[in-house]
């Protein structure tokens, strides 16, 4: 597996307030796949991700990507790892509000030695007419595109989706994830979505259903769908 | 690939401009301003340290009642030294002021000429520049002394005159009506010999002697002087104020100055400090990307880091050029003004630069760092989800007394108590500085309604020798000039017990008063004993001090002429001048050493008030515009990190104004809070830095603040922050709706 994990476990809180979100993990993605974790709020979903991400560190158990151990590292090491191997993608774009979109997109270039070309992703992420816009100056769905573009640009290994449609219509969502879909083909990354939409499992080659940190489904999709035949 | 998020700076400029140029303007007129003075003042050092040798300045002065002979010069000289003769005649003019006349010096105390020529021929005069500018005199302007007419063809700088003493013992040197002069050989020796001083300088001929071994010699030459017995005026130049005034004041200046450009600093680079903090929590959610991204703290802190660093350097650097070049010329043109300062020229002062450019950059970048430092600790995690404080267990603060706009406000000022805490310690600063600079006008103002009320006479004649005169009014008194400790000068006066002329209080034999300004300055009591010394004489005198009394004009101590006689072993009915309220016309003015009038009592403040002015004008301004640009740039944040909530209320239907109403007048009643408690510690503060002062001056000026002071200087500021509220309305009023949905997360 290119992404292993291992008895994972993570608590919150201490005495009468801890809360365990995470209870012993155990599940793999292969490379190139899509992989959805799907759960209600509060199943431990983000967390797993934030773990598998390196923005959060898990209590016991072991992430292992394509053989080096994320929990071993270092917060520089860290860095670097997320630098050279992670794209993130969140339900806020959390855009630089003073940069155009092309800037925004170079910002993700710039971590890497050999992004992606930039016109190409723009073209891709069909941003071209919009490129010197400022993020306040467009949609949702295009500040999300452009959101996308900044984490793929650098050719991430793994992408990481968190609720990447969360705060969309139901169009711009489809748009989004046809988007995700396309750079999962073109370039061969590795995409773990985090959603509580169940419609967006029929995209996905392995949907893992989390519920009170726990596993409750591991399945690998034999019935994949493109995005743009998903409905919910 | 060049770093993206440079991209950022202009675009962020151009959108902040107003706090840009704000915080730009503010540190540029900062170190512009001390840069200048530092410049300056250091230039002027100089050239004022290199005057010594340049012009041959004397290690000292004496004057005698008679021409020293050749026995007593060769006994000085055998320690040494070489003197010189400095023969000079003070004469009243036409409008009162005392001019006083040497021959040229070409060995010691040489004369630097600032404009014209020396005097070449008879009927030429050369004068002291600062007096010429204080009285409007110009080259070619004819000037009567002792009834014969000068030509002014030059204006000059004596190297023993850099501050116009009359008297070394004066509290204040008076370049409006005293003046040196020189004139050709011939036309002194033609002026009137009843008002020629004996006075001699020595130059010590071993150059590189210590200080010590300075004071030594200048000791044992006061011992050779003191048995003759004619020794009426003696001073060594370590003491002379009129030579040493001018460097020391030169350099306290600077000190004076550098403190204050650091704490100005301190107060800039917390507001950049609050600034960065705001922009972190704003960006909160996009640090938390990048970093999630990848990118490093390192680069982040880089990146915040930039804008408050650049601002300082550029601000630095433009601050250097307005020092070296227009604000130069503004110290320069206020040193001159108070001061008969040789040339100078302008000398690279790394001193300035490190004290104007580097520390200041220095204050910054830790002051920032320290807050990037704490602020970038976080995890990315913490970023995303905004947790940028710790998640405290306090209990809310409950306003249930308060109706709901107060409890508004209340809480607006709680979430912002550092940016108010900035602005309350910037308040206090400018305050400080605003009182200063308006207090000092009213303070000589009153100090000169003091003397000229509590005057024992209109006119103090001080005798060379016992002469009666006929006028019944005039009333005989005794005095002499002891020092402290310290070797301050105190005038001891000795008043007939049934004076007419002593208001309030009569002087009843045995009983010791001593001025306000002497017991507040040397902290004594009625019942304390007071140890003064004679000047030239290991003598000295036990005082028990009976009493206070109001007289402002110098630190004296009064007594009963005949407790005067008794104490200083003088004979019965001994006196030494007359009190007088019309002038004395029947006294041979051979006999008359001086005679103290109105405008004699009043110099220092005149002179003070004269020099100072600009220098008070220049703080009132500089503290306004503190004033200004502080609220102004912690309003604004306030504002900017509430603009979510103020397009929230927005929608919810509230008006620009009742907006305005709740986030500008928390900053008013943080404002008027502010102004409320600075102005008792202003006074404190002042009082403080006032005594400390005034401590190390000859004299005392009694401390006064205005009453009005304290209602203007809160209007000041009240309409500095309405100014500034009007700006924040159209920033309130340009604050979309939709913001609100817009970041709804």
């Amino acid at each position: 597996m290119y992404l292993e994990i291992n008895g994972l476990y993570k608590s919150f809180g201490k005495g009468e307030n801890l809360t365990e979100v995470l209870k012993g993990i155990t599940c793999g993605v292969d490379k190139g796949n899509i992989c959805v974790l799907l759960g209600p709020s509060g199943s431990g979903k983000s967390t797993l991700l934030n773990i598998i991400g390196g923005i959060e560190t898990a209590d016991c158990g072991t992430v292992t990507i394509n053989g080096d151990t994320v929990n071993h590292m270092s917060e520089r090491e860290l860095s670097l790892y997320r630098r050279k191997h992670l794209g993130y993608v969140f339900q806020s774009y959390n855009l630089i509000p003073n940069l155009t979109v092309k800037e925004n997109i170079e910002v993700g270039a710039y971590l890497s030695d050999a992004p992606l070309p930039l016109d190409d992703i723009l073209n891709t992420l069909g941003l071209w007419e919009h490129r010197n816009k400022i993020p306040n100056q467009l949609s949702g769905g295009q500040q999300q595109r452009t959101a996308i573009g900044r984490a793929i640009i650098k050719n991430p290994d793994i992408l990481l989706c968190d609720e990447p449609t969360g705060a969309l219509d139901y169009n711009t969502s489809k748009e989004i994830l046809k988007l995700i879909e396309d750079v999962n083909r073109r370039f061969g990354s590795t995409v773990i979505i985090v959603t509580h939409n169940d419609a967006i499992k029929n995209m996905a080659d392995r949907v893992i259903k989390l519920r009170d940190g726990m596993i409750r489904k591991d399945i690998v999709n034999e019935q994949k769908i493109s995005a743009t035949e998903i409905d919910w | 690939m060049r770093n993206p998020l440079n991209k950022t700076y202009k675009r962020e400029i151009r959108q902040d401009l107003g706090k840009y140029i704000a915080l730009f303007l503010f540190l540029t007129l900062t170190i512009g301003f001390i840069s200048g003075f530092l410049v300056a003042g250091g230039s002027m050092k100089t050239a004022y340290d290199e005057s010594f040798e340049k012009y041959a300045v004397e290690d000292g002065h004496f004057t005698l009642a008679i021409q020293a002979n050749d026995e007593l010069t060769e006994k000085i000289e055998a320690e040494q030294v070489k003197v010189y003769p400095l023969y000079n005649k003070s004469f009243n003019l036409d409008n009162g002021d005392t001019v006083r006349i040497y021959k040229e010096r070409k060995s010691v105390d040489r004369i630097c000429l600032m404009d014209g020529k020396m005097p070449e021929k008879n009927g030429q005069i050369v004068i002291d520049r600062l007096y010429a500018e204080n009285n409007g005199i110009e080259i070619n302007d004819k000037m009567s002394i002792d009834g014969k007419s000068f030509e002014i063809c030059g204006v000059v700088a004596f190297s023993d005159y850099s501050a116009l003493f009359k008297n070394t013992t004066d509290m204040m040197f008076d370049a409006n009506k005293f003046t040196v002069a020189c004139v050709t050989d011939d036309d002194f020796d033609s002026l009137s010999d009843k008002k020629i001083k004996y006075t001699y300088a020595w130059r010590i001929d071993d150059r590189t002697l210590s200080e010590k071994e300075q004071i030594d010699k200048a000791d044992k030459i006061k011992n050779i002087l003191s048995e003759t017995g004619l020794i009426t005026d003696y001073i060594k130049t370590a003491d002379n104020p009129a030579i040493q005034f001018t460097g020391d004041d030169i350099g306290k200046d600077s000190v004076m100055m550098t403190a204050m450009l650091y704490i100005i600093m301190a107060v800039l680079a917390f507001i950049f400090g609050v600034s960065t903090r705001n922009t972190i929590e704003k960006e909160s959610g996009t640090i938390g990307t990048l970093r999630a991204s990848g990118y490093t703290r390192a680069e982040l802190w880089r990146h915040y880091m930039f804008m408050p660093i650049l601002v300082t350097v550029i601000a630095a650097i433009v601050g250097n050029v307005m020092g070296y070049t227009f604000m130069k010329h503004v110290v320069v043109m206020m040193y001159y003004h108070s001061y008969s300062l040789p040339t100078y020229v302008t000398l690279w002062n790394m001193r300035a630069f490190i004290l104007t450019t580097v520390i200041p950059g220095l204050i910054v970048w830790a002051v920032v760092f320290v807050v990037l430092f704490v602020s970038l600790k976080l995890s990315p995690l913490q970023f995303l989800r905004h947790e940028l404080k710790p998640k405290k267990k306090n209990k809310v603060i409950k306003l249930k007394h308060f109706n709901f706009i107060t409890r508004y406000r209340i809480r607006i000022i709680f979430q912002n108590l550092p940016a108010y805490f900035t602005l309350f310690a910037g308040v206090l600063f400018a305050s400080v500085l605003l009182m200063f600079g308006m207090m000092m006008s009213p303070l000589l103002t009153n100090f000169r309604t003091e003397v000229l009320d509590s005057k024992i006479a209109d006119y103090q004649y001080v005798l060379k020798a016992p002469v009666e005169v006929e006028y019944a009014g005039a009333e005989k008194y005794a005095v002499c000039a002891l020092q402290t400790d310290t070797g301050e000068e105190i005038t001891v006066y000795g008043i007939d017990s049934d004076s007419t002329y002593m208001k309030d209080k009569a002087v009843g034999i045995g009983s010791v008063l001593v001025t306000y300004g002497l017991s507040e300055k040397y902290g004594i009591e009625s019942g304390d004993t007071l140890e003064l010394f004679e000047k030239y004489e290991e003598k000295s005198y036990n005082l028990k001090v009976t009493g206070k009394y109001n007289y402002p004009a110098a630190l004296a101590v009064f007594m009963s002429r005949d407790t005067f006689n008794r104490v200083f072993e003088k004979a019965d009915g001994y006196f030494t001048g007359y009190f007088s309220d019309k002038k004395l016309t029947d006294i041979d003015e051979m006999y008359i050493a001086t005679v103290i009038t109105q405008s004699d009592l009043t110099v220092i403040a005149d002179q003070l008030d004269d020099s100072m002015g600009l220098l008070f004008l220049l703080m009132c301004g500089f503290s306004v515009i503190m004033y200004i640009i502080l609220i102004y740039l912690l309003a604004k944040q306030i504002i900017e990190k509430n603009i979510n909530a103020i397009s929230m209320i927005k929608i919810l239907g509230y008006s620009d104004k009742e907006v305005a109403s709740l986030y500008s007048k928390s900053t008013g009643v943080v404002m008027v809070i502010s102004l409320i408690f600075c102005l008792p510690l202003c006074h404190a503060v002042i009082k403080l830095i006032y005594y400390a002062v005034m401590k190390k001056f000859n004299g005392w000026l009694t401390f006064y603040i205005a009453p009005w002071i304290y209602p203007v200087m809160f209007l000041t500021g009240f309409i500095c922050y309405v100014a500034v509220y009007f700006l924040q309305m159209k920033k309130i009023r340009k604050i979309p709706m939709g913001e609100a949905l817009k970041n709804v997360e």
